[in-house]
């Protein structure tokens, strides 16, 4: 493995920040195909952290025991926003700076707005398939999924469903994904699957092991890593159109408690949880399921304010 | 007349509601729309609002003499309540920029409501001015910041008695914000930023209120018989024109120029000195003459940073025609 700073910068204090790439070369000249791996834009959603963690182990290992394994290019980009994920922070310490709100302009002056130019320079230069990490935010828990905007869905479909993810979500494009380094990277014709798993500063265990078979599987399906041991079957995923995923939202300011984690199958009418009020002992509303499918995002932050999401519920034909 | 636009339950505590005031004259033609308060913590433009406010009341009741309404003049003064009150840019239940929610959806978040109110309310607008602050840890002079302005835009720009303005940036963000939602719907309109974050400057503010008082006469929204608009000269600054200082260490920074002035090629602009050592790091010159419109507020500086900002002498003294 080789380690190698795509940008960095001094601290007020004279310390270095670093923002680093581990690369797995090929044993080719010419490698089948580069991918790569970024995590940490946002501080504090650390599953994808771990993920690269558990993929550099795995991988090392492969190159340790089976160096012909490697075909083609393999990059890791772990913490992309270094400060950010140290104290566990959503947003580019000291300037308050969405990240993943930094791509796609013109040349910004913000140092935030500096690094995100060189990230993408670095990945169009690195890769030719990109896996961006993302967990939820604070309030929501989701389940291991890709997140596809619509008019890239031809061509992510196909490799979204090597990833072992529950399901595969092409929702409408917005104006504000576009300053995100998952489509400037996909106008760039280079495709970046975006992965949505979990809740910030957490580790799902369960969720990122599923996330590592998909990604090795991923691997193997593009012909970067040929190994005599392929690796186990995955899931195919569920892929659900924008018209298919119904939002529940609060009613009421209180606080919600949710009567269940997400669920493959829950029937309509079924009680999600309730919001009840934090100060007279009421309930204010019960949250039912609108329609039978997957409730494959459920809140977790109890604070709730009339509007708040408390479930994605995808409706399965 | 004060209302609430909008009236959002809390969990705990009271609401967070948005108000507005409107003044309506006898024959309405225009209507100006002045929102503040989109960033927590940009306390500049919430005091103007409130100058204008007692102001116009003043109007209204008959005590500023030879002044009285004509259009309708709407001020939204303090949009992010919830920022403003826990005394922060933004809102940390949602660590969500509330300038990258408009247009905004009435069935989302709290701060995705309020940005479909204020959008709600302003869109039919002729005019319209947004009041800010410097970004986080800059300080501004005060300037505007209007994209391709028309002929009618520059003279409402000149009627702000403000000496610069500057093209705003077209970043992929920008459809995200009021102002760029008000470009959208042919909405004559400025933003006007001065001073910094977490600070008021009574005496600036002071300075820009007859300004603001003069625009709205000019967009005759307000009357005076005896008074006619002032058109103003002021400098149209191109991105082209500008100058950014970068630091190259990270420490204290020590500016020696004052904001507001004019900074010839060469000239020292302050240091950068180890913060534990105070030995200099770094001599910041500047690398061509220009008008210092930004300057780095908070003195702890990462190196790659920006420090300032000189507005150039343009080739041409008009905005050129396109």
């Amino acid at each position: 493995m080789q380690s190698q700073t795509i940008s960095s910068y001094q601290t007020p204090s004279g310390q270095r920040v670093e923002i680093l790439k581990q690369s797995f070369p090929s044993l080719r000249k010419r490698p089948v195909k580069k991918v790569a791996f970024v995590s940490g834009l946002h501080g504090n959603e650390l599953e994808g952290v771990y993920i690269c963690h558990l993929l550099t182990k795995h991988l090392s290992e492969l190159q340790r025991t089976q160096p012909e394994a490697f075909q083609g290019e393999i990059h890791i980009y772990p913490t992309v926003n270094p400060q950010a994920t140290a104290i566990g922070t959503r947003l580019w310490p000291f300037l308050s700076i969405d990240y993943n709100r930094q791509f796609g302009g013109p040349d910004g002056n913000s140092l935030a707005s500096k690094c995100a130019q060189e990230l993408l320079n670095d990945l169009k230069s690195s890769a030719d398939i990109v896996i961006d990490f993302h967990a939820s935010n604070l309030h929501l828990k989701e389940t291991p999924q890709i997140r596809i905007t619509e008019g890239f869905h031809k061509k992510l479909i196909p490799l979204g469903v090597h990833c072992n993810t529950d399901l595969i979500w092409v929702h409408p494009s917005l104006p504000m994904f576009k300053s995100t380094l998952g489509y400037n990277m996909n106008q760039s014709k280079i495709p970046t699957l975006v992965i949505e798993t979990g809740i910030a500063l957490r580790i799902n265990q369960n969720f990122s092991n599923r996330i590592l078979l998909g990604m090795l599987n991923l691997l193997y399906q593009v012909g970067v890593i040929v190994t005599n041991n392929p690796p186990a079957p995955v899931k195919r995923p569920i892929i659900v159109q924008p018209s298919q995923v119904i939002q529940v939202h609060s009613k009421h300011a209180g606080l919600f408690v949710g009567h269940t984690d997400i669920k493959k199958k829950i029937a309509a009418g079924e009680v999600i949880g309730e919001v009840v009020d934090a100060q007279n002992g009421q309930t204010l509303q019960e949250v039912t399921a609108a329609e039978s499918g997957f409730l494959f995002t459920i809140r977790e932050h109890p604070l709730v304010y009339p509007g708040a999401l408390l479930g994605r519920i995808a409706k399965i034909t | 007349m004060k209302e609430t636009i909008l009236s959002i339950q809390s969990p705990l505590g009271p609401p967070t509601e948005l108000v507005q005031f409107t003044w309506e004259g006898v024959q309405p033609k225009n209507t100006i729309s002045i929102v503040s308060g989109i960033q927590g913590n940009h306390q500049n433009g919430i005091y103007l609002c409130s100058r204008l406010v007692r102001f116009l009341n003043s109007v209204e009741s008959g005590k500023e003499p030879g002044y009285y309404l004509k259009g309708v003049i709407k001020i939204i003064p303090t949009t992010n309540l919830s920022a403003i009150q826990e005394g922060k840019g933004l809102w940390s239940f949602h660590d969500l920029d509330m300038n990258l929610a408009f247009p905004g959806n009435d069935q989302g978040e709290v701060p995705e409501q309020i940005a479909a109110t204020v959008y709600r309310q302003t869109k039919d607008s002729q005019f319209g001015i947004i009041l800010q602050s410097g970004n986080t840890h800059y300080n501004d002079a005060p300037h505007l910041l209007c994209l391709n302005p028309d002929g009618l835009a520059k003279n409402f720009a000149r009627s702000l008695a403000i000496k610069n303005a500057r093209e705003p940036k077209i970043s992929s963000t920008f459809r995200l914000c009021l102002y760029g939602q008000w470009v959208d719907q042919m909405i004559t309109s400025v933003i006007l930023s001065a001073g910094k974050p977490n600070h008021l400057d009574i005496s600036l503010c002071e300075t820009i209120l007859p300004g603001l008082i003069n625009s709205l006469l000019w967009s005759e929204v307000l009357g005076n018989d005896q008074k006619k608009p002032i058109k103003y000269q002021l400098k149209f600054n191109r991105q082209s024109n500008e100058q950014f200082v970068i630091s190259n260490a990270g420490g204290f920074f020590m500016p020696i120029v004052k904001l507001g002035s004019e900074v010839t090629k060469g000239q020292k602009i302050g240091e950068i000195v180890d913060i534990h050592s105070n030995t200099t790091l770094e001599s910041i010159l500047s690398s061509s003459s220009g008008y210092l419109v930004t300057l780095r507020n908070h003195p702890m500086v990462y190196q790659r940073e920006l420090l300032a900002i000189l507005l150039g002498k343009p080739k041409f003294p008009f905005w050129p025609i396109k």
